[in-house]
Formats: C-alpha cells, sequence, structure tokens
C-alpha cells in the first residue's frame, strides 16, 4: 500500500502489525471484515431458525461461515493490536480530563451505554414481573379452576414464573449461580493483580517473574469465565447428579430446560403441585389463608385432580434474555482474555502498557456488577 | 515482493467479501415464497411436471366486458388417473384480476382470486367455476395447476405416481392496456443503476487523480486504501458518499409513493407494496441518509474545529461506517424478494412480532441491531473525542457550536439508542428463536415496544436537527461577519433540548390509552421544546441583525432553514395539546410537520453545510450561480411539495394507507375533491424537488473536474478547520504542534455588542470568567 503519502514506512500494511509509535490513523482491513461478518451471521441465523423452528438446516455451515469471518476480522485486529508496547498511549488534553488515557475515558463511555442497555432489559422485566400475575398466586387463588372450565383441554393461563421458583427451591439448584457469583467475584480480583503486576515499575521485579505472575493471573481470570460460562450451561441445559453422602439423599438435579422452563413453554406445569387437591387440602387446613380460593369454588367444589397449566413463556423469555445477555458480556470477556493471556504470554505487558489491563478490567468489573445485580432479581428473588 | 504478496492477498480477500456479499442474499431469498400454489406447483401431490397431463379451461373469452359473469370449466386429461381410482385429481385456479367463486361444494375458494377443489370433488376431472371479471380494463393472467391421480393414496402409497401440469391464459381487456410496470423491479433498476452510477463515479475520480497510471495495479492500493481507511476525512468523506446515495434511493422511493397517491384510487403500487416503501423510505432517511450525512460532516469537522489529530479511536470509527452499507443490504434484502418490511418505520408491536408481518422483516430487524452498534460505536468516539481531545487552551465554552451540536447529539443519541437495541434484539429473537417478548397471547405487552422504541425515537429525531442547528449557527455567523449572537445561550439551548429530549417521548403514545396524568406531564415537556428552539431562532435573527449579511448561496440554505423550520416548529406546537393529537394523529398534517423539520431542517441544514464545507474538504470552490439556482428551485418546489400537505391532513387524509377516495358527497373516509388535484400538485412538486437536487450533484462534479481552488478560509470563519489548508492534511493537526486556542471564539464573545446582551447572559447562565479570563 504505497501509493498514499501516509503510507510511509510507519503503515506497513493494512494486515498488520502496526508501529505504534506515532499517533497518525493506520490501515486496517478489520472492520470491514468483520461488517460483512456480523450481516451473514445475523442473516443466515434468522435463515435457519424462524419462529423458534429450525426451518432450513443447510444454512447452518453459512451461520458458521459468518462467524469465521468475524474471527478472521477480529485476529487481523488483533495482530494489529499485539505490537502495541504503550509507548504512544494517547493522553487527554481536554481540561476536565488532562493527562488521562484516552481510551480509558472511552471506555467509561462504552460502560455509560452497557448501563444502558441493561437498564432497558430490567425495565423490561419489572414491566412483567409486577405486570403479571405471579403463577403462584393464580394457583392459589383458584381463579384459574373457573376461569378455564375444562383444564383438561389444556387452555392455559397467562401467568409470571420467576426462575427463582426453580432455582431458589434447593442449595443444589442454586448452586452453580452460588458458584459463579464467587467465581467472578474472584475473577474481579485477579483481574487487578493482572494489571498491579504488569504495573511494577521495570527495575522492581525481574522481567520474567513479572511475565508469569501478569499471565498467570490473567490466565486464572479466563479460567474462572469460562467456569461461568460452563456452570450456566449445566444450570440451563444439562443438570448434574448428586451422589448419596451423609444424609443426602442421591437424586439428580435437573436443567432448567428438563424442568420444562423454556421460552416455548405455553404449557408449563410444575413436576409436583399445582393440582386441586392439593390446593384444597391446603385450604382445608388454612381456611383463613385460603379464602380467596374458596370464594372462587364455592363450598360444593369437589377436587378432580386438575392441573393449572401455565403460558410462562414471557417469564423464561425475560430470564434466559437478560442472563443470556451478561452471560454474551462474559463470553466477549472470555475472548478477549484468551488473546490478552496470549500476549502476556509472550511477555507483551510491561508498565508502559499495562494500563491496557485496566481496560479491560473496567469492562470486566463491570459484568462483575451487573451479575451482582442479576443474581438477586432474578436467582434469588 | 512483499508489496505484491499483500496487494493479491487483498485481492483475493476482497474477491471473497463481494461474493459472500452477493451469494448471501440468494441463499434464501424467498423463505416462504411470495404467494401460493401458482409459483410452486402443487404441492401436494408429487414434485414432477408432467406433458402427459393436459389442463383446460373453457369457457374464457379472448376479450372479456366490463363486470360479466362468466362460468369456467377446468378440466385436464391424461396422467395416470383412470375411470375407477378412488381418487381421479384436483386443481388450483389463479386469476390476476376479478373474482373467482364457487357454485357447488366440488370448489373450495382460498382468496377472492384464488380456488381449489375439495375432498368432495377430488373424484372427477372437471371442476365447474365463476370469474367476475374486472369493472375497469386491465390485462388479466389465469393460472390452471391440474394435478392427474392414480388414487393409490388408499393403499398407503400416498402420493406417488401423481403428475401434475399447469397452464397460463390470458385475456384481454375491451380496451388494450399496456404492461404495468412492477414497483419491484422499477425500484431494484433505480438502485442498481444508482449503483453503477457511483461506481462509474468512483472509478473516474481514479481516474482523474492520475489520468497516467489508470490500471488495476495502481487503482487496487488506492480502492484498498478507501476500504481501509482509519483516517476521520476519508471515513467522513465515505459516510457522505454513502448518505447521499440513500439520500437518492430514499427520494426514489418517495417519488415512488408520491406517484401512487397522485391520484385517487391509483393502483400503481398495491397495498402490500406501499407498506414495503413508506417503511423503507423511512428507514432509509432516517438511519442510512440522515446519520450518515451527520457523521460524514462530524467526522471531518469536529476534530478540525476542536484542533485535534483525529478521532480518539480510528479503527473503531472505520467500524461504525462499514457496519452501515452491510446494515444497508439487510435492510434491503426483503424487497428485492418481495418481502421487505411492511411495518412502518416504528415498527409497532405487535404486528412486527405477528407472522403477518413480511419475512423481510427479521432483516429489517437484523439490520438496524447493526446500525444501533454503529452508533454506538460512533458515539463512545465522538463524546471522548469531544470531551478529551480539544486544544490546549479550548475549554467547554469556546467549543465550536458545530462541535457542541455534534456533542449534544451523540449524547442523546448514545443514551437513547441502547433501549432501541435491546427492543429490536427482543424482536429479533421473537422472529427467530420465538421467545415472547411481544407476544401478546402469552402476556406480551406490545406497548412495551413503544415505550423502548420511542424512548429513542423521539431523541432520535433532535439528534438529526440538532448538528443542522450548529451548522447553521457556523454559516449565519460567517456570513453575517460577526460572531453569533448568545454563544452560551445557544450552548445552554442545545444542551437544554438535549435534556427535555428524553421526558417527552410520551407524546408519540397520546392514543395509546396511557394515563392522563403522564399525557399532561409530556404534553407540558413537549411545549417546553419550543422554549430554547425558540432562543435558538431569536439568537440568529439577533446575530443577523447587527451583522452585515453576505448572500453566498450557503446562507441562502440557511435562510431558507430559518422560515421552513420555524413553519415546522410552529406546526409542531399542534401536537403536544393532547386535543388536537387526537385529531391529528395519523394524518398528513404529521407526514407536512416532520418534513418540515426534518427536510427543511436537517436536509437544507445539510445542503448549507455542502456548500460551506465543500471548499474546505475537496480544495476546489463550488459554483455560486448553480448554487443559487439550485437553492432556488429546491425550496420553491420543497413547499409546493409539503405545504399542501397540512391542508390534506386537516381534511383527514390519512398517512400510511395506500390510496384515498374524494367524493362531492359527506362520507366517512373520503377527501373533497379538490384534494386529487392538491395531490398531483404535491406529487409533480415531488418531481420537481428530486430533480432540481441535481443541480447540486452536477455543481459538485464539476468543481471537482474543473471548479476553482479554493483558499484556506474562503468565506472568512475563524474556527480550526480554517485554519488548516483545502484539503487539510493527514494527520490533520500533527501531534507534537496542535494549534492552541488563542483568540478564535473566546475573543468574540469578549466583543458582545451591547451591555444589556452581557446583563441578559447573565441572567441566563453562571459567569465563569475567572476561568476564561487565563485565556
Amino acid at each position: 500500500m504505497s501509493s498514499d503519502h501516509h503510507d510511509g514506512e510507519h503503515h506497513p500494511s493494512a494486515w498488520g502489525p502496526h508501529d505504534w509509535s506515532h499517533g497518525a490513523p493506520h490501515n486496517s482491513w478489520s472492520p470491514i471484515i468483520m461488517s460483512i461478518g456480523i450481516g451473514i451471521f445475523l442473516y443466515t441465523v434468522a435463515s435457519v431458525y424462524s419462529w423458534g423452528n429450525m426451518v432450513d438446516s443447510s444454512s447452518i455451515p453459512l451461520v458458521l461461515i459468518g462467524l469465521m469471518i468475524i474471527l478472521f476480522g477480529l485476529l487481523i485486529w488483533w495482530r494489529q493490536d499485539a505490537s502495541f508496547d504503550g509507548i504512544y498511549e494517547p493522553k487527554a488534553s481536554g481540561t476536565p480530563f488532562q493527562n488521562i488515557e484516552i481510551r480509558k475515558v472511552a471506555m467509561w463511555v462504552f460502560l455509560m451505554s452497557e448501563m444502558m442497555v441493561f437498564t432497558s432489559l430490567f425495565s423490561t422485566y419489572m414491566r412483567y414481573r409486577f405486570g403479571i400475575d405471579s403463577c403462584q398466586e393464580v394457583y392459589e387463588s383458584g381463579s384459574w379452576i373457573v376461569n378455564s372450565q375444562n383444564v383438561d383441554t389444556g387452555e392455559a393461563v397467562n401467568c409470571f414464573l420467576p426462575a427463582s421458583e426453580l432455582i431458589a427451591s434447593s442449595w443444589f439448584h442454586i448452586a452453580p449461580g452460588a458458584i459463579n457469583t464467587f467465581a467472578l467475584i474472584i475473577s474481579s480480583f485477579t483481574i487487578v493483580q493482572a494489571l498491579r503486576w504488569a504495573k511494577k515499575p521495570i527495575g522492581s521485579v525481574d522481567e520474567e517473574v513479572r511475565r508469569k505472575r501478569v499471565y498467570r493471573y490473567l490466565g486464572s481470570t479466563w479460567v474462572l469465565a469460562v467456569i461461568f460460562l460452563t456452570l450456566k450451561m449445566v444450570e440451563w441445559f444439562v443438570g448434574f447428579y448428586i451422589p448419596e453422602i451423609g444424609p443426602i439423599h442421591e437424586h439428580d438435579i435437573m436443567s432448567l430446560v428438563d424442568e420444562g422452563y423454556t421460552i416455548h413453554a405455553d404449557h408449563y406445569h410444575p413436576h409436583h403441585g399445582w393440582d386441586d387437591i392439593h390446593l384444597a387440602e391446603l385450604a382445608a387446613l388454612h381456611p383463613e389463608d385460603y379464602e380467596a380460593y374458596l370464594s372462587a369454588v364455592g363450598p360444593n367444589y369437589e377436587p378432580t385432580n386438575a392441573v393449572m397449566l401455565a403460558d410462562i413463556r414471557v417469564s423464561s423469555s425475560t430470564f434466559f434474555v437478560t442472563t443470556g445477555t451478561h452471560g454474551a458480556h462474559v463470553f466477549i470477556g472470555i475472548i478477549g482474555l484468551t488473546y490478552m493471556t496470549w500476549k502476556a504470554w509472550t511477555g507483551g505487558y510491561t508498565p508502559q502498557n499495562a494500563v491496557s489491563i485496566e481496560y479491560f478490567g473496567l469492562y470486566w468489573h463491570f459484568v462483575d456488577l451487573i451479575w451482582v445485580i442479576v443474581f438477586p432479581f432474578f436467582y434469588l428473588y | 515482493m512483499m508489496k505484491n504478496f499483500i496487494h493479491s492477498r487483498s485481492l483475493v480477500v476482497m474477491t471473497i467479501l463481494i461474493a459472500a456479499m452477493v451469494c448471501t442474499p440468494l441463499v434464501s431469498s424467498f423463505p416462504t415464497g411470495i404467494s401460493g400454489v401458482k409459483d410452486s406447483g402443487c404441492n401436494c401431490h408429487g414434485a414432477t411436471t408432467s406433458d402427459s397431463v393436459t389442463p383446460m379451461i373453457v369457457g374464457l373469452p379472448e376479450v372479456y366486458n366490463y363486470s360479466e359473469v362468466y362460468e369456467l370449466t377446468v378440466s385436464f386429461t391424461g396422467g395416470p388417473s383412470t375411470p375407477g381410482n378412488i381418487n381421479l385429481g384436483g386443481f388450483h385456479l389463479w386469476a390476476s384480476e376479478g373474482e373467482l367463486s364457487v357454485v357447488d361444494a366440488t370448489v373450495q375458494q382460498y382468496n377472492p382470486n384464488e380456488v381449489g377443489h375439495t375432498e368432495v370433488g377430488n373424484d372427477q376431472t372437471s371442476w365447474t367455476v365463476v370469474w367476475t371479471a374486472p369493472a375497469t380494463d386491465r390485462n388479466v393472467e389465469m393460472i390452471l395447476h391440474t394435478n392427474s391421480v392414480n388414487g393409490n393414496a388408499g393403499d398407503g402409497a400416498g402420493s406417488s405416481g401423481d403428475e401434475w401440469n399447469k397452464i397460463t391464459k390470458k385475456i384481454n381487456a375491451p380496451i388494450l392496456v399496456l404492461e404495468s410496470a412492477n414497483p419491484y423491479v422499477v425500484l431494484s433498476t433505480l438502485i442498481i443503476i444508482s449503483g453503477i452510477l457511483l461506481i462509474i463515479t468512483i472509478t473516474y475520480i481514479f481516474y482523474r487523480t492520475n489520468p497516467d497510471s489508470f490500471n488495476w495495479e495502481s487503482f487496487e492500493p488506492w480502492i484498498a486504501d478507501w476500504l481501509t481507511t482509519t483516517d476521520h476525512k476519508k471515513i467522513g468523506t465515505l459516510y457522505f458518499l454513502a448518505g447521499m446515495f440513500f439520500l437518492g434511493i430514499g427520494g426514489i422511493m418517495a417519488l415512488m409513493i408520491r406517484i401512487q397517491l397522485s391520484v385517487p384510487g391509483n393502483d400503481f403500487l398495491t397495498q402490500d407494496q406501499y407498506n414495503q416503501f413508506f417503511t423503507l423510505h423511512g428507514t432509509t432517511m432516517i438511519f442510512l441518509a440522515a446519520m450518515p450525512l451527520i457523521n460524514g460532516f462530524a467526522n471531518w469537522m469536529v476534530p478540525l474545529q476542536i484542533g485535534a489529530p483525529d478521532l480518539a479511536l480510528p479503527r473503531i470509527n472505520a467500524m461504525s461506517f462499514w457496519l452501515q452499507p452491510v446494515a444497508a443490504l439487510l435492510i434491503f434484502t426483503g424487497v428485492f424478494s418481495g418481502t421487505g418490511a411492511d411495518t412502518g418505520w416504528t415498527g409497532y408491536a405487535p404486528y412486527i412480532v405477528s407472522e403477518t408481518a413480511h419475512v423481510g422483516t427479521t432483516m429489517w430487524v437484523a439490520g438496524q441491531i447493526m446500525l444501533v452498534a454503529s452508533s454506538t460505536l460512533t458515539g463512545v468516539n465522538f463524546l471522548t473525542t469531544i470531551a478529551v481531545m480539544r486544544a490546549p487552551g479550548m475549554g467547554w465554552m469556546q467549543m465550536p457550536l458545530f462541535t457542541w451540536s455534534i456533542l449534544v447529539a451523540n449524547l442523546m443519541l448514545f443514551l437513547s439508542i441502547p433501549a432501541f437495541g435491546v427492543g429490536l434484539v427482543q424482536v429479533y429473537l421473537d422472529r427467530v428463536i420465538g421467545t415472547a417478548f411481544y407476544d401478546a397471547a402469552s402476556g406480551g405487552d406490545p406497548l412495551l415496544w413503544s415505550h423502548l422504541f420511542w424512548y429513542f425515537g423521539h431523541p432520535e429525531v433532535y439528534v438529526v436537527i440538532v448538528p443542522a442547528f450548529g451548522v447553521i449557527s457556523e454559516v449565519i455567523a460567517t456570513s453575517a461577519r460577526r460572531t453569533v449572537f448568545g454563544y452560551r445561550s445557544m450552548v445552554y439551548a442545545m444542551a437544554g433540548i438535549g435534556v427535555v429530549s428524553f421526558i417527552v417521548y410520551g407524546h408519540h403514545m397520546f392514543t395509546s390509552g396511557m394515563s392522563p396524568t403522564l399525557r399532561f406531564v409530556t404534553m407540558l415537556t413537549t411545549m417546553l421544546v419550543a422554549v430554547p428552539t425558540g432562543i435558538k431562532i431569536f439568537n440568529w435573527l439577533k446575530t443577523m441583525h447587527k451583522g452585515s449579511l453576505i448572500y453566498r448561496t450557503h446562507t441562502l440554505w440557511a435562510l431558507g432553514f430559518l422560515i421552513t423550520f420555524t413553519l415546522g416548529g410552529i406546526s409542531g406546537m399542534f401536537f403536544p395539546s393532547m386535543a388536537m393529537d387526537l385529531h391529528f394523529h395519523e394524518s398528513y398534517f404529521v407526514v407536512a410537520h416532520f418534513h418540515y423539520v426534518l427536510v427543511g431542517g436537517t436536509v437544507f441544514g445539510f445542503f448549507s453545510a455542502i456548500y460551506y464545507w465543500f471548499p474546505k474538504m475537496t480544495g476546489r470552490m463550488l459554483d455560486e450561480r448553480l448554487g443559487v439556482l439550485h437553492f432556488l428551485t429546491a425550496f420553491i418546489s420543497y413547499n409546493g411539495l409539503f405545504w399542501p400537505m397540512h391542508r390534506l391532513g386537516i381534511w383527514g387524509m390519512a398517512r400510511r394507507h395506500h390510496t384515498y377516495f374524494i367524493s362531492t358527497e359527506e362520507a366517512m373516509g373520503s377527501l373533497p375533491a379538490e384534494a386529487a388535484g392538491w395531490n398531483m400538485f404535491i406529487s409533480i412538486s415531488a418531481f420537481l424537488f428530486f430533480f432540481s437536487n441535481f443541480i447540486l450533484i452536477a455543481n459538485m462534479i464539476k468543481s471537482v473536474i474543473r471548479g476553482q481552488k479554493a483558499p484556506a478560509d474562503p468565506w472568512g470563519g475563524w474556527s480550526f478547520e480554517w485554519m488548516t489548508s483545502s484539503p487539510p492534511p493527514t494527520p490533520s493537526f500533527p501531534l507534537d504542534d496542535l494549534p492552541t486556542l488563542r483568540d478564535a471564539n473566546e475573543g468574540h464573545i469578549a466583543n458582545e455588542p451591547s451591555a444589556i446582551v452581557r446583563w441578559f447572559q447573565g441572567l441566563m447562565v453562571l459567569d465563569d470568567n475567572e476561568e476564561e479570563a487565563g485565556h
């Protein structure tokens, strides 16, 4: 690329690696390639799936091609970035932020937008959580017996069933989420340790020790993030097995999907409960708590072992998409950490460019913070 | 050696990318098909057509009489069908015009123009149907599929061995009708022609750069440099080209809409096509024309105006741009197969998540998701750049007003667009993997979409108008040869618009049944918007009052902006009032209003910016005479185009409807007879307005080829961009020699003419002169 005047020796190629010792712009193939990859990905995913059904499995290779094009673009980006040694780290000149690294400000600005993303997701959650009757209340009120006269025909009631009803039902069910919380919090610690070691002034620490510490701490962060996503998959799709230990009975912990808590669950009912015999027994024991039920069904109601079916698609959509968006952020973090761990392994981090670990750290703390809010709202409450 | 290797490699990648872009839309352009059996063949029995089956239609005339009823006998011979089989055969008949109807139980009706056999009718080989000819002149086409059946269905062999065939019959109208154009073909052709013109222009520009080396070896690195550039000026130019291209495409769609509406009861576009055209017109104009044009000027001018070498994150900036053309491709994929988004640019739920909405809607949503990503990255870039990369000595209150307007616009966009993005992702997931965010049957709330959309949508319309405010402030101040009157109040007014924009969006939802209290609140906040806007208009007028105005083309456009934008602002004040809003809702009065602010405001502002900054961007002057001609023709035809729409709206002409009817009597849904004349007038003005802009294109091309060389500061402006050469070097300012603000805007603020003005400003804002005194 030599036709242009600023493609001198400072700009060897649009494929990288870049010479970062000055501030002028570099050419890069990465943006256009990644954009096309994203376009192909979004297009082909919608060709494969439609309304929750796989309609065209022949397009799956195209989805993979899209992802590979994105990855290819990303690799170019990294290749250009790997040579960044921090000699030229742009600093702010404007008054309120003078001498702060420009990219740090950019990361904070970006997190502002991320905050709005999760705010919107929480708005959706609050609209549905507080705007739709909870399934437990609908069940206890007995109105489902009256409203859908013939429960055997499979008419479902619309109600909100938070995933926490399943997840918080036992210590075992909540275990993956709880371990994940600790994993993320510890990973916030390890990323700071990586930054601390990378930042130690030259001479105060042996360079080989620095290299090892930085890549090990970044690697630990990577492992913790992978644990997070793995346990999330266990919790969503796989479930796990509890052997007999002392007083604990041997049993399987079912995943949310195996429990029937899916985005397509328009005729959900739990494995035990939500039948009118159970409700009648409870009402007989505590009539003062079940006045609504008793007045709804009348004095002569004979339980017929009818079961309440619930359309919980809105509840599960809200749960999976909000926690999934957070999971996607963790996944993006893993991708970033993969590159950073590799760069640290090659000894790429010095006190001069250690601040780029801090940029990632800001993002990572944000992801952690979001989890600290998501966890109580979606797992406990 | 290395260079050749790199060149051939980028060549291969470019070829792959282009191939991928061309092939992907073809993979499944017809995911569900756009019509029924008439195209796909009989879908119930076998896949093979067979010549041994001969379908027949008896009773069809060569030329039909208006509204006459014809009894048709459809039958077939041949194939495996033999008397005595359990089943003998079936048929499917489709007529392009007129109505088909059923006479006995052997035939059933799918649509007014589509019939087929029933369960009862599958043991015969001939059926009777009735066709009512159209009442007007039409070329009619009938397609008959017949299916010859061997009757083995009962033996468990299903449809094996069955054969089918089809015939097409044409019936002429009493008066010969020319084949009407297919609007999709028209649109696609025009888009392709525009694309080819663009490619020719690019090639020609390359030729002009160095006529001696007009070959691939030098073209390839040249074009690769444009595709990979991270220089803010080149990306600005790319944005500008993309914006102009899509302004043309959006304009073509607007013209097709106007052709449809030029006479009552027109059928140039069907209802279905009309829905897609106005949806894509809105989406294209807002997201693919206005936003890239804004980003084009922002990319070019903001770093120059604040004395920064480039934007904060140049590669991210390139990413912002390249997401847009790909997104545009996704948004348009649907329309090429006739299944484009038909939801309106607002994409209201629950229609957008219903299966009745075209399949192209999914792609439209996917494209918008990419545009949201693009805008977010742009926002990060500009907010960071403006906050941290100002030249030494330039405080917040010394920034040029255009930079301020970009800061305010990006802040608004940045804080609001995530809500839209989340809504779009929810819709995309609803449509693709089957979540139920907006599925009313499962308890989803369609109004939630409206909230997420308008929480973004209202700031968005300010995002496209506020940069125009910035342009007008620059242009009027320069043309009046003095500083802008009330710089601080201008800044605070813009910031005020930015703040208020977030709490007014309820006025889009007055008819959705929201609580009267909230309606009242948004009514007041919406009316409040007029205050900062009024301050700005007052300041512009006052700037001219004590200045001595030079009438350049950009000045004319700025004056035109003042008139049209003020008119648009006044009509806008009708909508916050709840009672008026309920009356005007969904009428052409709304269309007139937002075109007065978006065309008369944003587009005029950017025409002004083109004439103002073009010499800086290209180093060539534009032709002033052509410029004035462009202004006069466009300004007059523009007003002819949109002013009568107010009247139509008051008469009750509904927007988003593919046609209208006039009547001399009082009747529901019809307009007075004059409406037809006005609509024709509007359509003619629309054509004039569209073609008047070719003067601008011609002017730009002429200027690039043989325009006068532009000096560094042709208009006598004093912000930083005029201190660099035209066109500016790269990097725009050397990193070790950034300009320092000594006496630009600041000096002029200090020279505000009268004591009253200063007193007034003292009322408006806090006085932090201590800080400024240092400069």
